[in-house]
């Protein structure tokens, strides 16, 4: 009987504790990420060191995989080239888009509602196919920018997609076109940044020019930085502008590491080669991120350090 | 109080949750298809969900088929299937397809998956490496005792589905690789392709539409593994050699020809230069880039539907100093079975219905290509639309002697990496990148016979 009632008592205790709940609530999740990311995850380190054709089990290979990646796969370099390229131009260009749109936007005028929302649209179109069709519409050698270029006399016979040179510039162009996120992530901060300092400026004697580098810029910094560390992971993971549109044609200038990635695992069925391209990746990333958080605490001002 | 209910409330729930979170699962992932547009398969999708494994619940054997296609082949398809049903009342057929470039990941998904289909449609491009990596079931036995009645199949039409010596797989039915055009565009410019065409009359007209109509070519700029292999076959030869050991030509001068032919076509302006094609599917290409398209045979209805132009089909040109057609008769996709299969004897019940049954024909009709059994040909001829006649009289024309190249041996496993090294450096040649176009092709071979020959190695 005592031994009962210890019993029931310490399962309602159990019960009573207010972690208990937490990990109930919690389990659903916990539970998604174990069999959705973290067995895949470990799954494919082990694979990326066989040679696996999804048809006949894995055969371990050792580092066989990464040798040939680093040593024999010329296209594996080419789309490590290209993916840098596009990181390092869109990225820039993108966020500052975002930014002056943000500023634009951030003056309260009756339409500014429906601007917001004008702008977000191309993000949620993104990756889709008819995005892929308008794109290289838009683009063909009698596409409207070429007659739109034709009418200001300038050469209007540029096949922008078909030619090495302008292909990437063309799909990152697309990229930077669906600025909508990070533009209304900046346009929310924007808005925070309280009245009084720029009154406070304004009342000193400061100008438009001036305000901006000296008040909006600073306080924004966490938020670039958190857009930047977005933008940069998201640009080396790019895929669908260049599987859609070009497949990493003409001459590889679009052949992102993704899409290389693809073609070796799902079109000549090498998913160890795959996922050891995935990992390597992973890796670079890693580094990227790591870099740039290290680099904030030169210029990324928090109002709660007060620095 | 409150919370002490609450915990247990969750507590609860969990379980319940996780239970039908598995419950489902093998049902799901069986029969993940018959979406909503599938119209009619209801009946079997419930007797699905409750039981998925060979014997149902109900006492009836369950039968998972896969195929890739087009919609007009869902929906007839999904229409034989349910005859199939009605005339054999123990089998529930789980139906599920995909488009083809959505199949060759979902097909090799279930086969790691372990739920590999009962019954499921092959190509010819991928049947050795299916076969070699013991995915398909053996059919010899079947054949010999009867069950799979091939009485009334042509002997080398039953052995282009087998491999080692082996069948493992059923045409679905005869194809040729075809030149559709537009015959709307010729007639309008009052120009004409023969039957049985040379490069040099492909070519003439290429440039004349181009010229008065302004659409292209796209067979001679191509140069890919698959449009390099027709000019091969020109001269009796294949891509590979008949082990599939090596390369099956030792003289550049084969690839130097296709790529001076591709460089005089964009030169002259009627091939199509990478990158200026505004099309998204094939079908809009034939509207909108190409006035000929190299395909097959049976798909004839689907690009006149598509495009609701007047798209007519002939041969594969043949260069002009060629000893052999380019054009051969092929099997244009096979039924396999499952290695794995708890349920061959109904998936073999199933193939043989339709290889054999009128009742079959009578809903498919040549959507599958026309009917390898000589007396369903006859049986289904008769009764066919105009584009289908059409499209049986071309087989008729092709299986002429002296009309066709042979079949030839299946592609070693290696191919679709050495197809990509073939895009690699044709598009090199085709930007000026390349101009010793000798060099060129001497150092492709290099590179593909030791990707073949590496291949080899890994697979002993």
């Amino acid at each position: 009987m005592k031994k009962k009632i210890s019993f029931r008592q310490k399962f309602f205790s159990v019960l009573d504790r207010d972690n208990v709940a937490g990990y109930v609530f919690t389990l659903p999740f916990i539970i998604g990420v174990i069999v959705f990311t973290a067995i895949p995850f470990f799954t494919s380190l082990y694979l990326s060191f066989t040679e696996y054709n999804v048809l006949a089990p894995a055969k371990w290979i050792g580092i066989q995989n990464y040798k040939e990646m680093f040593f024999e796969d010329k296209l594996f370099w080419t789309s490590f080239k290209v993916t840098f390229k596009f990181a390092f131009i869109q990225v820039p260009i993108k966020l500052t888009v975002s930014l002056l749109v943000a500023l634009v936007l951030a003056r309260a005028t009756r339409l500014t509602s429906f601007y917001r929302a004008a702008f977000y649209i191309p993000s949620l179109m993104g990756g889709s196919v008819a995005i892929a069709l308008l794109w290289k519409q838009l683009f063909s050698r009698n596409g409207v920018i070429n007659q739109i270029l034709g009418i200001f006399g300038l050469p209007n016979d540029t096949s922008w997609l078909g030619n090495p040179k302008t292909a990437l510039g063309t799909l990152i162009s697309l990229g930077v076109w669906q600025f909508g996120s990070s533009m209304l992530i900046f346009l929310a901060s924007i808005k925070n940044i309280p009245a009084s300092y720029h009154e406070a400026a304004i009342v000193d004697g400061a100008g438009p020019v001036r305000r901006f580098f000296s008040i909006t810029l600073p306080m924004l910094t966490p938020i670039i930085f958190f857009n930047l560390i977005n933008q940069v992971i998201g640009a080396f993971q790019a895929f669908n502008s260049s599987y859609l549109i070009t497949q990493g044609k003409p001459l590889n200038s679009t052949l992102y590491y993704g899409v290389h990635l693809y073609n070796k695992a799902f079109d000549q069925f090498r998913m160890g080669y795959g996922c050891a391209m995935a990992w390597f990746m992973l890796l670079i990333i890693a580094f990227f991120t790591a870099l740039i958080f290290r680099s904030s605490s030169a210029w990324v001002y928090y109002e709660s350090e007060g620095k | 109080m409150k919370k002490r209910i609450f915990a247990i409330l969750c507590a609860a729930i969990l379980p319940v949750c996780a239970m039908t979170g598995c419950g489902s699962k093998p049902a799901s992932s069986s029969s993940p298809a018959n979406p909503s547009n599938a119209g009619s398969s209801s009946n079997t999708d419930s007797s699905a969900s409750k039981d998925t494994s060979a014997a149902g619940s109900n006492g009836k054997t369950t039968l998972n088929i896969l195929w890739w296609g087009s919609q007009t082949r869902h929906d007839l398809t999904t229409a034989m299937l349910e005859k199939f049903e009605e005339l054999n009342p123990d089998i529930d057929v789980v139906m599920d397809y995909s488009d083809w470039g959505g199949y060759w990941t979902k097909l090799p998904a279930q086969v790691a998956g372990g739920q590999t289909p009962d019954v499921f449609q092959m190509d010819y491009a991928y049947l050795s490496q299916y076969a070699n990596n013991g995915v398909l079931a053996e059919l010899d036995g079947y054949i010999a005792d009867g069950s799979l009645d091939m009485s009334d199949v042509a002997e080398n039409i039953i052995k282009s589905g087998s491999v080692n010596g082996k069948v493992y797989a059923i045409s679905t039915g005869t194809n040729a690789p075809v030149m559709l055009y537009r015959k709307d565009i010729l007639d309008e410019l009052n120009l004409s392709l023969s039957m049985n065409p040379t490069m040099s009359e492909y070519t003439a007209v290429s440039k004349a539409v181009y010229e008065a109509a302004g659409l292209h070519d796209t067979y001679i700029v191509d140069c890919s593994a698959t449009s390099f292999r027709q000019y091969l076959r020109n001269y009796g030869l294949n891509l590979y050699n008949d082990n599939a050991t090596a390369l099956g030509f030792d003289d550049p001068k084969y690839l130097v020809n296709m790529w001076q032919l591709a460089l005089q076509a964009q030169e002259e302006g009627w091939g199509l230069m990478p990158g200026d094609g505004t099309a998204v599917s094939a079908f809009d290409s034939m509207v909108l880039d190409a006035w000929s398209r190299f395909q097959n045979s049976n798909e004839l209805q689907a690009y006149r539907d598509s495009t609701g132009k007047d798209i007519r089909m002939v041969m594969l040109p043949s260069m002009d100093d060629g000893t052999t057609p380019a054009t051969f008769l092929k099997p244009a996709m096979f039924w396999c079975v499952g290695a794995d299969s708890k349920v061959k004897d109904a998936a073999v019940r199933f193939i043989n219905f339709f290889t054999n049954s009128t009742e079959c024909y009578d809903i498919v009709g040549i959507e599958r290509a026309v009917p390898i059994s000589a007396k369903m040909r006859e049986y289904v001829t008769p009764s066919l639309d105009e584009v289908g006649k059409e499209v049986v009289e071309f087989i008729d024309y092709v299986s002429q002697p002296g009309r066709a190249s042979p079949l030839m041996n299946a592609d070693p496993e290696v191919h679709q990496a050495v197809g990509e090294l073939m895009s690699q450096y044709s598009e090199q040649v085709r930007y000026g990148e390349i101009t010793d176009l000798e060099a060129a092709a001497r150092q492709f071979m290099d590179e593909a016979n030791k990707i073949i020959a590496d291949g080899v190695k890994a697979a002993e």
